[in-house]
């Protein structure tokens, strides 16, 4: 039998080598993913955080709120949206403004609601910048570079269909409240370094 | 006020939690998925900070030190419902302990907020928002593979069916259980299980899940006054094994 320092592994009783093969997988058999956003604060703009895997958007919310508001991360609120429903402007580089580019006029229509993240400096993450009415995603882009006013070169747009937000509900805010003595979870308390130090000078 | 019924409600409850905290957590690299693999592991971890707050409370009405508490008891003395003990099994039957399990939480802690012993109140409220969250996981979850597959229907159904004895358990009535009631500390076991019964139902109405009629099952008793599986005791040994080589140990 497989013997293995993790009690875990022997309570399976694994064989040391398998007879037969394992099952070969079909390609692509992933989950689709969701990107997560997060409300740090009340009155903050959400940001993006990160990726998940995931069957279903309340799946990828689930998910989301434990990889990305563990740990001190502090978290008021937090949307997941499709990657694919997410469209993704061209990047600029330098000090251009990715907006320059697109030429053309908002047709005025306000048929469709659209959400706007803007991407200000390699590196950084994509900011909640505002909502614009337009007819599609491509009016929409128009809308916003007629609407949200530019100190800044933006280097990069995120437009996204509001419908294809999830967001938590308002009455299940409490899910946020949670016990603020978790130092036992973070590994910044294990301090071994010491520990290591003498086991190897006994050892050498 | 009846300190002897205060500790046992508190017991039970800790128990509970570092029983199937300790259970969650074998899942941890193992889980079906890597983001799924994170969140039960930390859900794990919320349940174990839960039962140290809980033991805190106790070493406050003059029980030992919250270590001494969890590592140094034999089975007979642990108040954990056997649901929580029994092993992880595969995914289906440890999904399915955790909705029956954190729908009763969830309900008890929000039962809990309202405790005339002001100390587990003041807890009930600070945590009742992280067991939300894993009763929002756990429905989720049941929602999602309840209606999936026939396999996954299937296996959900068999995990249910083995579970639901042992879950009914959990509301084993206290021997303290009037004076637990009338003092406030607590709306009694009766109250929680009615309404965790109509939170089930909602549930697994919304899958192809058949959940049998209440009447058919028999209550597996016993864990509430020390009787256990065989399965306890060897989880004690490998959760203290640590403990019990070095009680000072630190990292």
């Amino acid at each position: 039998m497989l013997q293995s320092l993790d009690p875990r592994v022997n309570r399976l009783g694994l064989p040391n080598e398998f007879d037969t093969p394992m099952p070969s997988k079909e390609a692509l058999d992933q989950f689709e993913t969701y990107e997560a956003f997060v409300q740090v604060k009340e009155g903050k703009p959400f940001e993006h955080v990160g990726i998940v895997h995931a069957p279903n958007e309340e799946m990828a919310f689930l998910f989301a709120k434990e990889q990305y508001s563990r740990r001190g991360m502090f978290c008021n609120s937090l949307c997941v949206v499709k990657t694919e429903n997410i469209k993704v402007s061209p990047y600029s580089e330098n000090d251009i403004d990715i907006y320059d580019s697109f030429s053309g006029k908002y047709s005025g229509s306000t048929s469709e609601s659209f959400e706007v993240f803007h991407l200000t400096k390699r590196g950084k993450q994509h900011k909640y910048e505002g909502n614009v009415l337009a007819k599609d995603y491509d009016d929409a882009i128009l809308a916003a570079k007629e609407s949200f006013p530019r100190d800044k070169a933006i280097m990069n747009v995120w437009i996204v269909k509001s419908e294809d937000i999830y967001v938590s509900d308002e009455e299940d805010r409490d899910i946020w409240d949670t016990l603020k003595e978790k130092k036992y979870r973070d590994a910044i308390d294990y301090k071994a370094s010491d520990k290591i130090k003498a086991f190897k000078e006994e050892q050498a | 006020m009846n300190t002897e019924a205060l500790k046992e409600l508190i017991y039970k409850m800790a128990d509970d939690l570092l029983i199937l905290g300790h259970r969650n957590s074998e899942w941890t690299g193992m889980g079906p998925l890597l983001e799924e693999d994170i969140a039960f592991s930390s859900m794990a971890q919320d349940k174990v900070g839960q039962s140290w707050q809980l033991y805190k409370i106790l070493h406050t009405l003059g029980e030992n030190d919250p270590d001494t508490v969890a590592f140094m008891r034999n089975a007979d003395q642990f108040h954990n419902a056997q649901l929580c003990e029994l092993p992880n099994g595969e995914y289906d039957f440890s999904l399915i302990r955790h909705f029956l399990f954190d729908t009763a939480e969830l309900l008890k802690y929000q039962m809990l907020a309202n405790s005339s012993y002001t100390d587990l109140a003041n807890l009930a409220k600070k945590v009742k928002g992280e067991a939300k969250y894993h009763s929002m996981h756990a429905k989720i979850w049941i929602k999602q593979l309840g209606s999936a597959t026939p396999e996954s229907i299937e296996r959900l159904q068999q995990s249910l069916d083995v579970a639901l004895p042992y879950a009914l358990g959990m509301f084993e009535k206290s021997p303290y259980e009037k004076e637990i009631i009338d003092e406030g500390l607590f709306g009694g076991e009766e109250v929680l299980m009615e309404a965790w019964k109509a939170e089930v139902e909602k549930i697994i109405s919304d899958t192809k899940l058949i959940l049998p009629d209440w009447s058919t099952i028999a209550p597996v008793y016993g864990g509430r006054k020390g009787v256990h599986t065989k399965h306890l005791q060897p989880l004690l040994d490998e959760m203290s094994e640590v403990f019990k080589v070095d009680p000072t140990a630190d990292w």
